[in-house]
């Protein structure tokens, strides 16, 4: 029974069960959404890359997955403990084959999604919008073109090419619109960049995944420190920031 | 227990002393950082020499002759023992206990985060408490197989009589009760809630409790670095005639290289944190903008530690994994050389790769892509790990026991952890799962299902060689499955809120994440649950099990040939070894001479 | 002929304990190497090559040397007992010890100087503040370490095959002073 048309059979029926469990766990995979919805072009990008990865994971585990169910069912010793398995110490062409395989594996996933990634996410330098943003104890203040300074809402023009200016004034927090998958620190004596170009129209109110969350632990207000988002159409955004200057005046009383 | 109440009794004088000293001299309250930082100092020798620094070493500094106390019997674990069996077992027995306690926190939390809104932990509290499951877990990890398991088998599997320390083994352990005194008493100081991470400016500017926290994890680095030492030292000098490098037990191998990687990379957490100190106490700008320090230095230097810790806590459990594969799968480790040339590998890897923790931090763009790359390499290595054990079941004679269901369960777990973290690796997902509930599900993949399952694996493996008697089988099969699938049904919807958009260490969450959060809870309960039939299983065992066989597994290595538990110094005679230990199915192998007086060593 | 279990044991033991200490010692030598560099790292990263003027060069220059000579001391102590010299060992352990106390007076100093022109709430002033104070306690850990075994020799202790305690010591003294050649340039020269 330890013949090598024994090992053989094993081996066709464990690539079968692998076989199987990678066609089942894509169509599943392809068939259910789990990311959220993409509100910004970022997201197409970040939502890409995390598509092809599981993709690729999913041989990866289902192999792993496949070795274990088929140990289990065939490999099992009626629990004598004096009798020993086949004495097969190494074998040098599954040792290459695997050195290739997951190299090929890391190389691959590194130049896509990975660099190719990141230079999709580089590749345009150029802003159509400015948004500054500040983090403090515990709430974010951002402060648009025309000089207004906004607490209560984030409000962002559609199919605009947007950089956020992120800092801090005193401790560690962190810029992140789910909705749009982009996120960076907000850094205190540090001024961080960071671009969103939302695609979609909606708002915090039918979607939690527009707000801008704190992602940085920063004491007790962090769960909380959030700024709804709402993307419009660009000239309702013109109007919408018109309108901050006039009522800013009452609102920075407020503050005092 | 006399040595216990003098170190109880000095460590308190110390404290006292080094906090009303500092008052006397500079002022200010006893409760400040520098009075508590002085008082924790004179506390910690006070506590050492207490337990018997003093009395097993320290004399001989001033000439006098050592007299280490004696104890026999179950006293022996609260002394200043050299034993490297007694400070195995009081490494595993702390560590189960703070495991256990670890999770109890959990299990608060799980309760608050049960469903949104605000229950009834406040907000600072569930930081708090969060920082604190944290930390000791963290510790847990780090000093948990390779405290209990390193000490314990090492010298046993290389066939020397103890430790090349020991003494600074003892002194090791005995730097840990402190630790945990340190941690759990921040409360009184404020606590910290600034995570285990205790990233600046927010643990500068925050309560008084950070200072425990920073002096306990120092202790505790002081620790694993003389751990780290002693291992490595022992490993190199006193292996058994025979013992060529190329017959190392793989565990060996394991805690060998996690021991280089902690004896080194461990100063840089103690550096980052004395900074902190400074920053606090001294009234230095390391971290703070004001005066041109920067915050992102903390996270490089924190990071260069923290990454390789992983490696740290895995490598031994890579090392407690293999052994129980390999014998109870009875064929010989697949690859052997292959794997540990993966263990140097990670180890190489695992001091290049620290910045990928930093991808939305606002360091230099310039670094992401070569970050990225070295992250995605270290995945090369560890994957020879997997083939050798997926490799050493194929074919296999499998003994179906609960060390290695508990093998099946880790490889599922390690398998969904390896992967998850390809996409923090990568740039482009990670800036979206960055400081996510993806990110703690993808960590309590490795840690706990890669980590605490091999301690937990160790613990049934070894138990009949550490304690003499046999656990009960099936409620320990009962056990690894329920442990396997109350951990997934954890931590699978765990990945979906992150995805979603629920950021970490939050008390409270949007409405959208109820559903996954509830179900996440309520298994956290029954997993819990899960831990009374595992402490009840080993404790009912110890006292009252069958008396086992000193070797139930039919295994090869040398810590099987002795009796159980093994006696003082081991070996009545050297061993030699004379062949690899596992080479199962190879007819006429012998990995050691039989030890009667004939097969002792010549002069 | 096999040995009895205690012989073979204590032949073990006598074999590989000098090994052992050896290399435990050099394992320490090279943690405490990453310590140094982790607040090396942190003084370039934070404050770059920057340098203030007002660093008072030829103090720190003297006590390089201080250091640099003590190290000779150290040296010749070890040797002198090698020999047998008893006398000689103590002579130049007392030697190293003053050296090392006059190199502690004078950073102390030194600092109590450069804290004026650049305090702690400055960059610079941290990572001299962290580094001098990492060195400084390595000092004087030294120094106290120095004393016990100066002690430990002038009551009789260490014999020429057998003087571990004297090595290890002077050891980590020449590792403490290869650290502040390296500290030296760190804060003074770049």
């Amino acid at each position: 029974m330890n013949d090598s048309g024994g090992y053989k059979r094993d081996a066709i029926r464990v690539g079968l069960l692998w076989l199987a469990l990678v066609v089942v766990l894509e169509v599943v995979w392809f068939s259910v959404e789990i990311l959220p919805r993409q509100y910004a072009e970022e997201a197409r990008i970040i939502d890409d890359a995390f598509n092809l990865l599981t993709i690729l994971g999913i041989p990866v585990f289902s192999f792993v997955v496949a070795m274990l169910i088929y140990a289990a069912l065939r490999f099992r010793s009626g629990g004598d403990a004096s009798q020993d398995g086949p004495p097969i110490k190494t074998s040098t062409p599954v040792v290459v084959t695997w050195l290739v395989v997951t190299t090929a594996l890391a190389v691959f996933i590194l130049i896509n999604p990975g660099l190719v990634g990141l230079a999709e996410l580089r590749a345009n330098p150029d802003a159509d919008l400015v948004i500054e943003v500040e983090g403090q104890r515990w709430q974010w203040v951002a402060t648009y073109p025309n000089g207004a300074e906004v607490r209560d809402e984030l409000v962002l023009p559609v199919d605009t090419r947007i950089k956020f200016e992120v800092t801090s004034v005193d401790i560690l927090h962190s810029f992140w619109v789910p909705g749009f998958r982009t996120k960076i620190d907000a850094v205190p004596g540090l001024t961080t960049s960071v671009y969103a170009t939302p695609t979609e129209l909606g708002s915090f109110a039918e979607d939690s995944a527009l707000r801008l969350q704190c992602a940085e632990l920063c004491g007790i207000g962090h769960a909380r420190m959030v700024m709804p988002v709402r993307v419009v159409e660009k000239a309702e955004f013109q109007a919408w920031m018109a309108d901050q200057l006039t009522a800013e005046a009452p609102a920075a009383e407020g503050r005092g | 227990m006399r040595p216990l109440i003098r170190a109880v009794v000095l460590g308190l004088v110390g404290y006292v002393a080094g906090a009303w000293l500092t008052v006397a001299v500079r002022g200010g309250s006893p409760s400040d950082d520098v009075a508590v930082t002085f008082g924790f100092i004179l506390g910690l020798i006070g506590w050492l020499m207490g337990i018997g620094v003093w009395n097993a070493w320290a004399r001989e500094w001033f000439g006098l002759p050592a007299k280490p106390d004696q104890a026999t019997g179950w006293q022996r674990y609260l002394t200043f023992n050299t034993d490297h069996k007694v400070i195995g077992v009081q490494y595993l027995v702390t560590f189960i206990t703070v495991l256990l306690l670890g999770g109890f926190m959990a299990l608060i939390m799980r309760w608050e985060l049960a469903n949104p809104g605000q229950d009834f932990l406040d907000p600072d509290t569930y930081n708090k408490l969060m920082s604190m499951h944290g930390i000791l877990m963290i510790a847990t990890a780090v000093a948990g197989i390779l405290g209990a398991f390193g000490n314990y088998l090492v010298p046993l599997m290389i066939g020397a009589r103890d430790m090349a320390f020991p003494r600074v083994n003892a002194m090791s352990f005995w730097l840990i009760p402190p630790v945990a005194i340190g941690l759990l008493s921040a409360p009184l100081l404020g606590s910290f809630d600034s995570g285990w991470t205790a990233y600046p400016p927010l643990s500068v500017v925050n309560e008084g409790g950070q200072v425990l926290f920073i002096l306990a994890v120092i202790t505790f680095g002081l620790s694993s670095i003389l751990g780290g030492l002693n291992i490595v030292t022992t490993v190199a000098t006193m292996r058994a005639p025979g013992m060529s490098w190329g017959r190392l037990p793989i565990f060996v191998w394991a805690a060998f290289a996690a021991s280089v990687l902690s004896l080194l990379i461990t100063q840089f957490f103690a550096a980052s944190l004395i900074l902190i100190l400074l920053d606090r106490a001294a009234g230095t700008t390391f971290f703070l903008a004001e005066g041109g320090g920067d915050a992102l230095l903390y996270q490089h230097l924190f990071w260069f530690y923290s990454h390789p810790a992983v490696y740290i806590m895995v490598l031994p459990a890579f090392g407690v994994m293999l052994e129980i594969i390999t014998h109870l799968a009875r064929k010989p480790l697949f690859a052997y050389k292959v794997v540990v040339a993966g263990f140097w590998g990670i180890v190489g890897l695992s001091v290049a790769v620290w910045a990928h923790h930093m991808f939305t931090s606002g360091m230099a763009e310039s670094l992401h892509a070569p970050f990225m790359a070295l992250t995605e390499a270290i995945s090369i290595p560890t994957g020879l790990v997997f083939l050798g054990a997926l490799g050493t079941l194929w074919q296999g004679r499998l003994q179906s026991k609960t060390p290695l269901w508990l093998a099946f369960g880790w490889l599922f777990n390690f398998t969904i952890g390896g992967i998850t973290g390809i996409y923090l690796a990568d740039v482009a997902t990670d800036i979206h799962l960055q400081d996510t509930y993806f990110v703690v599900a993808h960590f309590h993949y490795t840690i706990v299902g890669g980590t605490i399952f091999a301690l937990i694996a160790g613990s049934y493996f070894w138990f009949p060689k550490i304690t003499g008697r046999m656990y009960h089988e099936r409620l320990g099969k009962i056990f690894a499955v329920w442990l396997t699938v109350g951990f997934n049904l954890v931590f699978i919807p765990l990945f979906w809120v992150g995805i979603n958009g629920m950021n970490r260490r939050i008390a409270d969450y949007p409405e959208f994440f109820a559903g996954p959060n509830a179900f996440a809870s309520v298994a956290a309960y029954i997993l819990g649950a899960g831990f009374l039939l595992y402490a009840g299983n080993l404790l009912w065992s110890a006292r009252r099990g069958p008396a086992a066989d000193p070797n139930p597994w039919g295994a090869r290595t040398l810590e099987w040939q002795l009796p159980s538990p093994p006696p003082e110094h081991n070996f009545p005679l050297l061993p030699e070894v004379v062949g690899h230990p596992y080479d199962y199915g190879i007819p006429g192998s012998v990995h050691v001479a039989p030890m009667t007086p004939e097969g002792g060593e010549e002069a | 002929m096999a040995l009895s279990a205690g012989a073979a044991h204590e032949r073990a033991e006598a074999l590989s304990r000098p090994r052992a200490n050896r290399l435990g010692l050099w394992l320490f030598f090279a943690s405490e190497t990453f310590l140094f560099a982790a607040f090396i790292s942190a003084r370039f990263v934070s404050s770059g090559t920057y340098k203030p003027e007002e660093l008072n060069q030829p103090l720190a220059l003297f006590l390089t040397v201080v250091l640099l000579g003590s190290s000779i001391s150290a040296y010749l102590a070890e040797t002198s007992i090698a020999h047998g010299n008893r006398q000689g060992l103590i002579r130049y352990l007392s030697i190293t010890i003053l050296l090392g106390l006059a190199f502690l007076v004078g950073v102390g100093f030194e600092f109590k100087e450069a804290i004026e022109y650049f305090p702690p709430e400055t960059i610079y002033g941290s990572n001299f503040l962290a580094l001098i104070g990492l060195h400084g306690f390595h000092v004087f850990t030294g120094v106290v370490a120095l004393a016990v075994v100066l002690r430990l020799g002038t009551k009789g202790h260490f014999e020429p095959d057998d003087y571990w305690g004297v090595e290890g010591v002077v050891k980590y003294w020449h590792f403490v002073d290869l650290a502040w050649v390296v500290i030296f340039p760190t804060l003074y020269l770049f």
